[in-house]
């Protein structure tokens, strides 16, 4: 879109420029409305199973901040799970250790270890490339996970910190059994998220994170430098993990090690591949679709389940290469060129 | 097919809206992944129970609903735990093989007036969580303490601990450690290894340089058991008649024909043995063979659904198939019967269950199989862990 | 000093297995530039294999690595042609996504098939029993292990360095395009590359079993040490991989013995010491 938008001349680029703005605009709000349709067609049609849905919630932020690095950025890694897992410790550290019971408090501390672990782990992945980056992530989470179950004393190693009590929020909404407060804290959590990341890719320093992606050469002959940005944007993922990990200890009141297990990281990478990387969108909708196909199919055969996941994985790369939603739109876009109907 | 869709009819019409209620227990397991055994143990056990003493007490069917949960896993324990209450409105919870992932569901028992009976988490402290949690599987404390006596009266006197550097691996330290101090043995080294060692060659070296006369072990069962021993055997600390004692998770039966003679002579102390020779546990291991289709297959985690099984009968008896989770859970303290693995009761205060500990040995037996042949018993343990962890 | 010995005996043997079991996902990932994740899973078909035959059909030992080697390669086939044909060629994240459902797949299967229990592969009896090495005992098997390891390390050296195919091998990797146009048949020589990358992971999968026992998680359970240990030593080079396992076996090895409740943090210190030093791992040639 941006070449497109160079190529034409000075005149109309003004224009056109308003237009792209317009049109973002127009397409954040129509995310904000799918969001908040979802989410309340999940309440409706689910209402026996928030905490299913409380836990998607978690996890798509989980996944949204790996999109941050994997999708925009092109960072190779199977270890997010350690910033996850730090912002989902740190919320329950706060509440078992130290009293503070107030679920804003929570998440604010949730914010805050996911960033400090994002700065810790970006500064050490940005040490290689590719494969050998890969494997910097797994040593990464190895390490957290092993502290964690080293530190026994602070958080509970591998029988899980529990003793998580919580206020309720504002004063007035109980965490229950049912989990609408829960569900509706997720929610709005994952909508303010979603809004803020949405102005972050799309602003300057978005654009620059995703040359950075097509080509740090030149980015660096620009001028910019992409070590900065790269941590800038760990960052920020680490508070977005956070998030995310601090609304599991949250709406669950237990934290233990599978939050910052290679496995969990693993899971969110398919999800994130699955969805298609690089857009927002793509990193909800496969969250929503693995999770949601995970709970039936191992509902409905508890002991050979994993096959049909398999199966599902394989027919995605086979049908959907560019994954779930990349494909769709590229479906939607091919036929909108068909009709006539082409955008800026 | 239709004779009984019409049977069933015809039943449902007789007993109207009496009280023919289905109740369903639902069922928390790793019945997929790295512990699929384990889970597939607690399906045997359940389905053996109900071989034998069918699914209806009273007017009342007792259904089963299955979850799976492949790993410790909190937070998918709590969406479990809450689907089941919420949405498929089990009056029972059941299974949990890792104490997180029942430590994750404690907390909504009493809003949900469900009572949940642990078949398998072996940490003490989950019961101090809820008044409305029953166990009817074992401790780790309570399975590694007695080991200690037997090291002790084989008039050992150090040993080396080495454990797998994880919760239930540090009670069993703990445990064996107080209990072989108290009777005047010495620990002359305490190793905690991680839970991803493959080659424990590294690990035997340790335990020649420390001199001990016998070692002390605890891995959780499944594919590492198989390093650990072997490796015992290959680096000569068998041939050189150092002592190994363990905790019996460490030669659970399913594990055995892979060990095979590399485990002959090892001594461990556990709850229940498959060879256990009463009636009571011919008539289980025959019903739970044919639940799991293999024998080779069976292993410890069955007799403790088995039991969950009897307690979760016995609740539903005494509430008449009335929700009332605090009725149910007193109507089994003190509860004792004889169970495949010999007398048991449940502890009224702590509601863990009261049991045998046996000494056992791995043999051969005449037909070629190995067996953890039980050789001594030690009556009626309670769980010391939890005095030990106020 | 005897410990030290010792423990260089202990890490030889162990890093020699894990050389054998991960150089197959060498080829493929350096080689054939394919995230295989799913390498653990034909090395579990291979022990499954080896261990009906050797065991169920009690044929011996090596008739049983024989037909591991044989009929994974017969399994993979197939599953070469309909879908990794796929996603060679494209972006790394497609293929970790198919690999892995691949891999639990098999993972499904196996459970089904073969129960969860673990398998063994009986030992020939020559290679029961320890050997005397003068200062302790050792296992026969593990020196098996360790002359396997360095039969295969040659074997390939030799294939890709100095044979025919290998020139056409490396021709294809570099450009396929251009290899094609000089009359390399890149699809036969990627697929004769695919079932080598199969047959070296069954073979290791049989001799490592002593180390790391044959269940159906096997294919997860060993995923990362096999990354770990391919990308340490630059994916594609065989001396790479042969230092890098060496390499991490006598770090695995050391920190066992002298603080094993750290031993975690030891090994996954040292690949991040030796990463940052090495950041194309330890042979990895620049793009």
């Amino acid at each position: 879109m941006t070449e497109k938008t160079n190529s034409t001349s000075t005149a109309s680029a003004e224009t056109s420029r308003t237009r792209l703005r317009a049109g973002f605009i127009r397409r954040d709000l129509y995310g904000v409305a799918a969001i908040v349709i979802v989410a309340a067609a999940g309440y409706v049609l689910f209402p026996d199973n928030l905490a299913l849905l409380t836990r998607i919630i978690a996890i798509a932020l989980l996944v949204l901040s790996l999109d941050l690095v994997t999708g925009y950025c092109g960072v190779a890694t199977l270890g997010q799970a350690a910033l996850f897992g730090s912002g989902a410790y740190a919320a329950g550290i706060l509440s078992a250790h130290y009293g503070i019971n107030d679920p804003l408090l929570m998440t604010l501390g949730g914010v805050f270890a996911g960033a400090v672990a994002g700065l810790v782990c970006g500064i050490v992945m940005l040490r290689a490339h590719g494969l050998p980056q890969l494997v910097l992530s797994i040593a990464l989470v190895y390490l957290f996970h092993e502290f964690a179950n080293k530190a026994s004393s602070w958080t509970g190693g591998s029988d899980g910190l529990s003793g998580i009590v919580l206020d309720p929020l504002f004063g007035l909404y109980e965490f229950d059994l049912f989990g609408h407060t829960a569900y509706f804290f997720g929610v709005v959590l994952l909508l303010i998220v979603f809004a803020l990341l949405r102005i972050v890719v799309r602003s300057p320093f978005g654009m620059l994170c995703r040359g950075i992606k097509e080509d740090p050469v030149r980015i660096r002959a620009l001028g910019a430098s992409p070590h900065k940005a790269l941590i800038k944007i760990y960052i920020i993922s680490g508070a977005v993990a956070g998030t995310g990990g601090a609304l599991s200890a949250i709406s669950t009141q237990v934290v233990a090690l599978d939050a910052l297990s290679f496995t969990q990281s693993a899971e969110a990478l398919v999800m994130l591949v699955l969805g298609g990387t690089g857009s927002l969108f793509g990193a909800l909708v496969g969250t929503v679709i693995f999770m949601l196909f995970e709970d039936f199919v191992s509902a409905a055969n508890p002991f050979h389940w994993l096959t049909m996941v398999g199966a599902l994985l394989i027919a995605v790369v086979l049908f959907a290469p560019k994954g779930i939603f990349g494909t769709v739109q590229d479906l939607l876009s091919a036929r909108r060129n068909r009709t006539g109907e082409t955008r800026p | 097919m239709k004779k009984a869709a019409i049977a069933a009819l015809a039943v449902m019409a007789m007993c109207g809206t009496a009280s023919a209620d289905v109740i369903k227990v639902g069922v928390v397991g790793p019945f997929s992944g790295p512990f699929a055994l384990q889970g597939k143990n607690f399906k045997a056990g359940i389905d053996a129970y109900i071989a034998l003493h069918g699914n209806k007490i009273g007017d009342d069917t007792v259904e089963i609903v299955y979850r799976d949960i492949p790993t410790a896993d909190p937070a998918q324990s709590k969406a479990l735990g809450q689907e089941l209450i919420v949405k498929e409105k089990v009056q029972y919870l059941a299974g949990f093989y890792f104490t997180p992932d029942a430590m994750a569901v404690t907390p909504i028992l009493k809003q949900g007036n469900v009572p949940m009976v642990i078949m398998n988490a072996a940490t003490s402290a989950i019961m101090k969580t809820s008044p409305l949690v029953v166990r009817t599987s074992f401790t780790t404390w309570q399975t590694s303490t007695p080991i200690a006596k037997v090291a002790s009266d084989a008039g050992v006197k150090k040993i080396i601990s080495v454990v797998s550097d994880y919760g239930p691996g540090v009670d069993a330290e703990n445990a064996f450690k107080k209990a072989f101090e108290e009777a005047g043995g010495q620990i002359v080294e305490a190793i905690r290894m991680p839970l991803s060692t493959n080659d424990f060659s590294p690990i035997m070296q340790r335990i020649k340089d420390s001199g001990a006369e016998g070692v002390f072990a605890f891995l959780p069962s499944g594919p590492t058991t198989l390093g650990f021993v072997k490796a015992f055997n290959d680096n000569g600390l068998k041939a050189a008649g150092t002592k190994f004692y363990a905790p019996g998770d460490l030669t659970q039966e399913s594990d055995l024909p892979a060990l095979g003679d590399a485990a002959l002579g090892i001594q461990t102390t556990f709850h229940y043995a498959v060879s256990h020779d009463s009636p009571e546990n011919k008539a289980f291991v025959e019903a739970a063979t044919k639940a799991i289709g293999n024998e080779a297959e069976l292993s410890f985690p069955s007799v403790g659904a088995f039991d969950g099984m009897h307690v979760i009968y016995k609740m539903i008896e005494a509430t008449g198939g009335e929700q009332d989770a605090q009725k149910a859970v007193d109507a089994v303290k003190g509860l004792a019967w004889t169970s495949p693995r010999g007398p048991v009761s449940i502890d009224p205060e702590s509601r863990h269950i009261t049991q045998n500990i046996y000494l056992r040995e791995v043999a051969k037996g005449s037909d070629g199989k190995y067996v953890n042949k039980e050789v001594q018993t030690f009556e009626k343990q309670g769980d010391p862990g939890l005095a030990a962890a106020k | 000093m005897q410990t030290v010995f010792s423990i260089a005996v202990d890490a030889l043997a162990y890093g020699m297995v894990l050389f054998v079991i991960s150089i197959g996902l060498s080829v493929t990932m350096g080689l054939m530039r394919v995230v295989n994740l799913a390498h653990g899973g034909f090395a579990m078909i291979g022990g499954y294999i080896a261990s009906y035959v050797a065991r169920d059909l009690a044929l011996g030992y090596g008739l049983a690595l024989i037909a591991a080697v044989v009929f994974t390669i017969l399994i993979a086939i197939p599953i070469e042609r309909l879908l990794y044909r796929r996603i060679y060629g494209q972006p790394e994240l497609t293929q970790v996504l198919m690999t892995i459902g691949i891999t639990f797949c098999i993972i499904g299967i196996a459970n089904f098939v073969m129960g969860p229990t673990l398998k063994t592969i009986p030992l020939a009896p020559s290679l029961q029993g320890s050997a005397d090495l003068g200062f302790r005992t050792i296992p026969v098997h593990r020196l098996f292990a360790i002359a396997c390891g360095l039969a295969v390390a040659l074997g390939l050296w030799y294939a890709i360095e100095k044979t025919n195919f290998g020139i056409k091998l490396r021709a294809s990797v570099d450009n396929a395009a251009m290899a094609a146009a000089l009359g390399v048949r890149t699809e036969i020589v990627y697929a004769v590359s695919f079932a080598a990358a199969v047959g070296l992971a069954a073979f290791g999968g049989v001799v490592g079993s002593e180390f790391l026992p044959v269940e159906p998680y096997y294919a997860l359970r060993y995923m990362v040490t096999f990354l770990v240990v391919v990308s340490v030593g630059g994916a594609g080079s065989i001396p790479g991989a042969l230092a890098a396992c060496l390499l991490l076996g006598a770090i695995d090895t050391t920190g066992r013995y002298l603080m094993p409740e750290f031993g975690e943090f030891f090994f996954y210190l040292a690949v991040i010491a030796i990463i940052c030093v090495f950041p194309r791992g330890l042979a990895g040639r620049a793009k």
